[in-house]
């Protein structure tokens, strides 16, 4: 472990006050994880509350060359907030206010430790939503969302969170405050902000960050097809969209699933089949009944054994409810559990999920699926107890054959959870060194220090070198 | 102008290799594509063009999948011909006339029905770029969700093909809408302000609504029952595709739109304003006509900048330099380190800001 400089704790100390920078271990141990298995070690945790803050934070950082490592609520799944090696974890937890909601555009100005569900919460009463549901909403905060680009089961027809993001307020590594984007559209220059979003805490602290609010939709419907087969449930997805239908949500959720979930909240799904699709779709009254229409007529010809139509708000809410506590209730089947979030083209799910299941069965483990159909976004989880190492060597060995059996279909690495610390390695098997150095480069053009969420994203190897010539190498006569 | 004649390479490999020539011997390059924006930028002269003529084939078409992939030079109009035969659309294929799937996303054009199709970025998928010293870079993933690595594709749309050629693209598809429809309704500023309002209002997902000097111009899609004459509207042929010498391109935030239209309309401007986006094309005549509008811009908390137009209108084509600037000079640097790609055509060669 890296220690910090000395006199660190006071530099940060002068900033915060002594309450907001925390190095006692019992302390930091809270900061050394997020949402999935990853461990890693915390030199002292910053808790910030304004910009300025952040600013002075990032810029003492900056003159003391300390890494950092930017937080939202922790849950991310990738080990992206997880510090390696004693560095700082800067928390933007405490920034939780919405700053402006406007109704004309309609969008809102947020800080970034606002929470998912609280800024849809605030906003319904003006007919309006936050799009990007993630199935964490509850926990997960706007700026985590914004790091990660995440998406959520209503991302499908709506777009995940790089679609609902106008601007962002940065804080650069060195401390510099910059606002990119907002609601005026397209801005002159390159488009920063989309390069912004996903940055996964590598390219600075996002402070500030303005999404587009959607309408809520004047009719909604709320389907959930039965089937024998997870066959017959992933060809009824490709159907549906192959029908010209591309409903608000469509997932997936396998007969281990159903069980864990139906356990947890008895939302009277049926533990009985092999897979279960629900299928959402919204719109004007004519556009709903028209996708409902070819969605029911496809899960009959795809042999769904029964068409349940939720019959109002309650029941709706019911059968997400049972959807977005899927992970929740993984822990009735084991103490922890390892995610992958593949996505492959949507054609190759089917032969996809026998690999995963033959994958399982070769490493003699647990795997459930509930996952993002319609964007053919798998998130097989394997259920494990991590206090048993040889488990734990096998789960390990069939994440790798997992993601490796998706890349071969064509999929990539990560769907929504990101790359992080967990996902770094894989990286090669989709980019070649070429590809992965030119992503070294724009990192460090935010990052020329490499003291942001260092390690994370690309694998070592990676460099941004001798490929960018230096000033003088520059012929005469050209611009930079 | 450009006088050498074109470079055209036939494929990726030839591409990039053009391009680590003219990166060892100093050499300036024009890259055109469908040459439908090239009037754009600080007016510089090239040593060189580089016609994407010859990148012209189509690599894959999954329409199961939602997605193709094709080579830079492929002519948009082509791709709509190509997605028709399955019922599905690109629908940014068709802002421009002329225009190459390459040049459309390096210019960050968008469909006009952008309410509902969204802007161009968000149909990139996956790209292959050649670099400025020749480097071949893929980024992204060809399947329609992911976030694997950095997301360089978004940082090509809309730089002008001044980090690297897009060689290779990978698009998001869409199911062709049931129906499909354009309104119009004649009226002074004030009238046309408040009926978009309306529109936008009591329309739930419009895929246009535009204002122009004396018409309201709306496009529904969706249900066949979806699409019927808002109240008082009347059935016409598509967007209007005014032939202008000169054009700015306004972004302001669409809470300004009807004021920025009144400001306009009030000058006697020609324009088609985008309500409910914020973007807003203005005819202009000479520089000074861009600095007018421009200030009319800012003064809403927007942005001003020429997308087409004469040498002499593009006197200051990109207005202040906007914040980022630094990095963005640094990505220009990590991709074209000779800087060599389109002289003139990125905001960081703006006047004032050479090196
Ligand atoms: C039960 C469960 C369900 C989930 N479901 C989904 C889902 O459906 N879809 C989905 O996409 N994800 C899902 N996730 C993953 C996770 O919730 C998301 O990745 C979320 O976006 C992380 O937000 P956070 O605030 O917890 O971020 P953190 O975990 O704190 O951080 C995530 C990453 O973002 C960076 N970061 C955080 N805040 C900032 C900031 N202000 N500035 C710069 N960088 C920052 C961190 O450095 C880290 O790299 C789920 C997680 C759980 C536990």
């Amino acid at each position: 472990m890296t220690t910090l400089a000395p006199g660190a704790a006071d530099a940060f100390r002068t900033i915060l006050g002594p309450e907001r920078v925390l190095d006692a271990a019992t302390e930091r141990i809270i900061y050394a994880r997020d949402g999935s298995i990853a461990d890693g070690v915390c030199g002292l945790a910053l808790l910030c509350e304004t910009t300025d803050e952040v600013s002075r934070c990032m810029a003492a950082a900056h003159r003391m060359g300390v890494p950092v490592v930017p937080r939202g609520s922790g849950t991310g799944l990738c080990g992206g907030a997880v510090p390696l090696d004693g560095a700082v974890v800067l928390s933007v937890a405490r920034m939780r206010r919405i700053l402006e909601i406007d109704r004309d555009v309609p969008c809102a100005w947020v800080e970034p430790g606002v929470l998912n569900l609280d800024l849809t919460a605030a906003v319904a009463h003006l007919g309006l939503h936050y799009a990007p549901d993630p199935s964490s909403q509850a926990a997960c905060s706007i700026g985590g969302n914004v790091a990660t680009n995440a998406g959520g089961p209503h991302c499908l027809a709506s777009g995940v969170t790089v679609q609902h993001v106008l601007g962002v307020e940065l804080v650069l590594p060195d401390g510099e405050v910059l606002t990119i984007g907002g609601p005026a559209p397209d801005p002159p220059g390159c488009d920063l902000r989309g390069f912004i979003v996903g940055g996964e805490g590598t390219l600075g602290v996002v402070t500030k960050a303005c999404v587009r609010l959607t309408r809520n939709p004047p009719a909604v419907r709320t389907m959930l097809f039965d089937f024998t087969t997870t066959h017959a449930a992933g060809a009824c997805v490709v159907d549906i969209i192959g029908r010209g239908v591309i409903p608000a949500a469509m997932e997936l959720m396998d007969s281990r699933m159903i069980d864990a979930c139906e356990g947890f909240t008895g939302a009277g799904l049926p533990v009985d089949a092999a897979a279960v699709l629900l299928v959402e779709v919204d719109g004007t009254e004519a556009d709903v009944a028209a996708q409902t229409d070819v969605a029911v007529a496809v899960a009959r010809e795809s042999g769904t054994r029964c068409v349940r139509i939720a019959q109002d708000e309650a029941e709706r809410a019911l059968l997400w409810k049972a959807r977005k506590s899927a992970f929740g209730a993984v822990a009735r089947v084991a103490p922890n559990y390892y995610l992958h979030d593949c996505v492959v083209p949507r054609t190759r799910l089917v032969e996809i999920l026998d690999a995963i299941g033959e994958i399982a069965r070769r490493h003699d483990l647990l795997v459930m699926n509930v996952f993002h159909a319609g964007d053919g976004n798998l998130h097989p989880l394997i259920a494990f107890d991590r206090r048993d190492a040889a488990q734990v060597d096998r789960v390990m060995a069939a994440g790798k054959d997992i993601v490796e059996a998706c890349v071969a279909v064509g999929g990539v690495l990560t769907g929504e959870h990101g790359i992080g610390l967990e996902k770094r390695d894989y990286m090669p098997l989709t980019f070649g060194a070429v590809d992965l150095d030119a992503q070294a480069c724009a990192r460090a053009a935010f990052d020329p220090e490499g003291r942001m969420n260092p390690r994370k994203v690309l694998p070592m190897t990676a460099r941004c070198g001798e490929a960018v010539l230096g000033p003088d190498s520059l012929p005469p006569g050209t611009w930079i | 102008m450009d006088l050498t004649p074109a470079v055209t390479p036939g494929d990726r490999d030839e591409c990039a290799a053009a391009l680590a020539d003219a990166t060892g011997a100093g050499r300036s390059t024009r890259v055109v594509g469908g040459g439908s924006a090239s009037h754009r930028g600080v007016p510089l002269t090239a040593d060189q063009v580089l016609a994407t003529a010859g990148l012209d084939r189509v690599v894959t078409y999954e329409p199961a999948d939602l997605t193709l992939t094709v080579e830079g030079g492929v002519p948009a109009a082509r791709v709509t011909e190509l997605l028709a035969a399955h019922d599905q659309v690109w629908p940014q294929a068709a802002f421009r006339p002329g225009a190459t799937v390459g040049g459309l996303l390096a210019t960050a054009d968008s469909t006009f029905s952008r309410l509902r199709w969204g802007p161009i970025r968000d149909s990139l998928l996956e790209v292959v770029i050649a670099t400025g010293d020749g480097r071949l870079v893929r980024a992204g993933g060809r399947t329609v969700k992911g976030v694997a690595g950095y997301d360089l594709p978004r940082l090509v749309v809309g730089a002008h093909g001044t980090l690297g050629v897009l060689v290779e693209v990978t698009l998001k598809l869409w199911p062709a809408p049931a129906a499909s429809g354009w309104y119009t309704l004649a009226g002074d500023a004030p009238t046309l302000v408040q009926a978009a309002r309306t529109v936008t209002r009591e329309v739930y997902r419009p895929g246009a609504v535009l204002l122009t000097p004396g018409a309201l111009c709306v496009h529904l899609l969706g249900a066949a029952d979806d699409v019927t004459a808002p109240a008082g509207m009347e059935a016409t042929q598509g967007p209007p595709s005014p032939q202008w010498d000169a054009t700015v391109q306004v972004g302001v935030s669409p809470a300004h739109i009807g004021d920025l239209v009144t400001l306009l309309a009030g000058h006697g401007d020609e324009y088609v304003a985008q309500a409910g986006v914020g973007i807003c094309h203005v005819a202009v005549h000479d520089a000074d006509d861009v600095d007018r509008v421009r200030a009319l811009a800012t003064g809403l908390g927007g942005h001003a900048y020429v997308t087409a137009g004469p040498p002499e209108v593009r006197r200051d084509p990109w207005g202040a330099p906007p914040p980022g600037i630094d990095v963005m000079r640094r990505m220009r640097r990590a991709f074209d380190p000779a800087a060599i790609l389109n002289p003139g055509l990125a905001v960081w060669d703006a006047p004032g800001d050479r090196v």
